[in-house]
């Protein structure tokens, strides 16, 4: 949990995701608790209330879960979870996106699909 | 749940009105920011609500009950005026333990242990008089006075004013801390909006005496936009939207929209959209005269 909040996003939104980042990365682990809204606000300066929208978002989701009077922890499966809804987003979020684009600027579907497999090549021979 | 209600609230200074049929309602349990510009009537609403300041007509209610000289209601507010060098008021005077020992006597939820424990962690000089205070250093006496209070309703004025960046991060952290712990419902006036807006559950905003607009900070940055592009893009994809501050250089062209319930913003128009600061929303909504330039196409 060490991102800046931007103002991009609602907090709440990215109160969300980083959770989420933590949870992909093995920086939270499944069933061991996360931090409390109280915590999340200070170490945020944010306010509660929003901090426990993001948290609850995630709740909603399964992929936290509420122990009474203990806390909040992540749940078995959460990790895969994430994972299976961001690859679902994928398609929204940048193939859409980068078609939009493309076409703004005239550049063809073979056009792209080449620029892909250059960049896929370009990538591999960095390593 | 406690509940502090303002009806109607005018108030007159020299044949001007200060504040204008102001009407509210305060929950317990919340962080309000109040932001206004200077001259909005801020300082004047807080002494208002906490009755150190009659009002010209209208009434401020505590669960129901009249807080003007209640003492029973006042019991329960606080309200930490701002210090500071012009105003010329008595307690300039008083050493800091003083005018702390007369806040320990007039707020009777009063924490001594925490008031000590915030005049170390700042350094303060308790037996230095207020008058030769530094700005940040009287920032803090009206922080510790409004913390150590422990009134469930405090009011605090610019808090912020004069503090390094440093000490205004303690603050929040030592607000957030106390209101995590207590539940207290604290209403802060501040310039600093961008700092602290998020810590703001609900944002009141004051403009020339009157209640602009009071929302969940969230819900408020949720639902305003900042459109640009060429203008003649911008002004048809913001047709029939009420538009705020238009900014033009050249050809482009940027608003400021609060889009109201069921409304948005049409697809298929080549314009930017992007999420406005809270600051922005503010200078879109209270930088222009009276809303004269306010345009609906």
């Amino acid at each position: 949990m060490n991102e800046i909040l931007s103002q991009e996003k609602s907090i709440y939104i990215q109160i969300r995701e980083m959770i989420e980042n933590d949870i992909l990365r093995d920086i939270l682990l499944e069933e061991e608790r996360v931090p409390s809204t109280n915590e999340l606000a200070k170490a945020y300066a944010i306010n509660p209330a929003t901090a426990a929208k993001g948290v609850n978002l995630l709740v909603d989701e399964g992929i936290l879960y509420k122990k009474r009077g203990i806390g909040m922890f992540v749940a078995a499966g959460a990790k895969e979870k994430i994972a299976a809804r961001r690859r679902e987003r994928f398609f929204d979020d940048y193939v859409k996106s980068l078609l939009r684009e493309a076409k703004s600027l005239g550049i063809t579907r073979e056009e792209l699909i080449e620029m892909l497999r250059r960049a896929d090549e370009g990538g591999k021979t960095d390593e | 749940m406690s509940k502090l209600t303002a009806s109607g609230v005018t108030k007159v200074y020299g044949g001007k009105e200060a504040l204008s049929q102001v009407s509210l309602e305060l929950e317990q349990g919340k962080i309000y920011g109040l932001i206004g510009r200077n001259g909005a009537g801020k300082t004047t609403l807080l002494s208002v609500l906490t009755a150190q300041n009659p009002a010209a007509s209208g009434e401020v209610l505590l669960d129901g009950q009249k807080v003007w000289e209640n003492p029973k209601a006042l019991s329960q507010l606080c309200f930490s005026r701002e210090l500071n060098q012009m105003s010329g008021n008595t307690s300039n005077a008083l050493k800091v333990k003083e005018y702390l020992r007369i806040a320990s006597v007039y707020l009777p939820c009063w924490d001594q242990e925490m008031a000590d424990r915030l005049v170390k962690k700042f350094g303060l000089d308790v037996k230095k008089r207020i008058s030769r205070l530094s700005k940040g250093m009287m920032s803090m006496v009206t922080i510790i006075v409004a913390l150590a209070s422990k009134a469930p309703f405090t009011f605090l004025d610019e808090p912020a004013a004069g503090l390094d960046v440093v000490s205004r991060e303690q603050f929040y952290q030592l607000l957030l801390d106390e209101y995590a712990e207590s539940g207290r419902t604290f209403v802060i006036s501040t310039h600093i909006i961008e700092e602290a807006a998020d810590i703001f559950e609900e944002v009141i905003i004051l403009d020339q005496g009157k209640v602009l607009l009071k929302e969940n900070t969230q819900e408020l940055l949720e639902r305003s936009i900042f459109v640009s592009g060429h203008e003649q893009e911008v002004d048809k994809a913001t047709a029939g939207l009420k538009v705020h501050h238009p900014e033009r250089l050249g050809r482009s062209k940027g608003v400021t929209v609060l889009l109201e319930p069921g409304e948005s913003l049409p697809d298929g128009y080549d314009v930017s959209v992007q999420k406005p600061s809270l600051q922005k929303v503010f200078v879109a909504l209270c930088g222009e005269e009276a809303g004269h330039e306010n345009e609906r196409d």
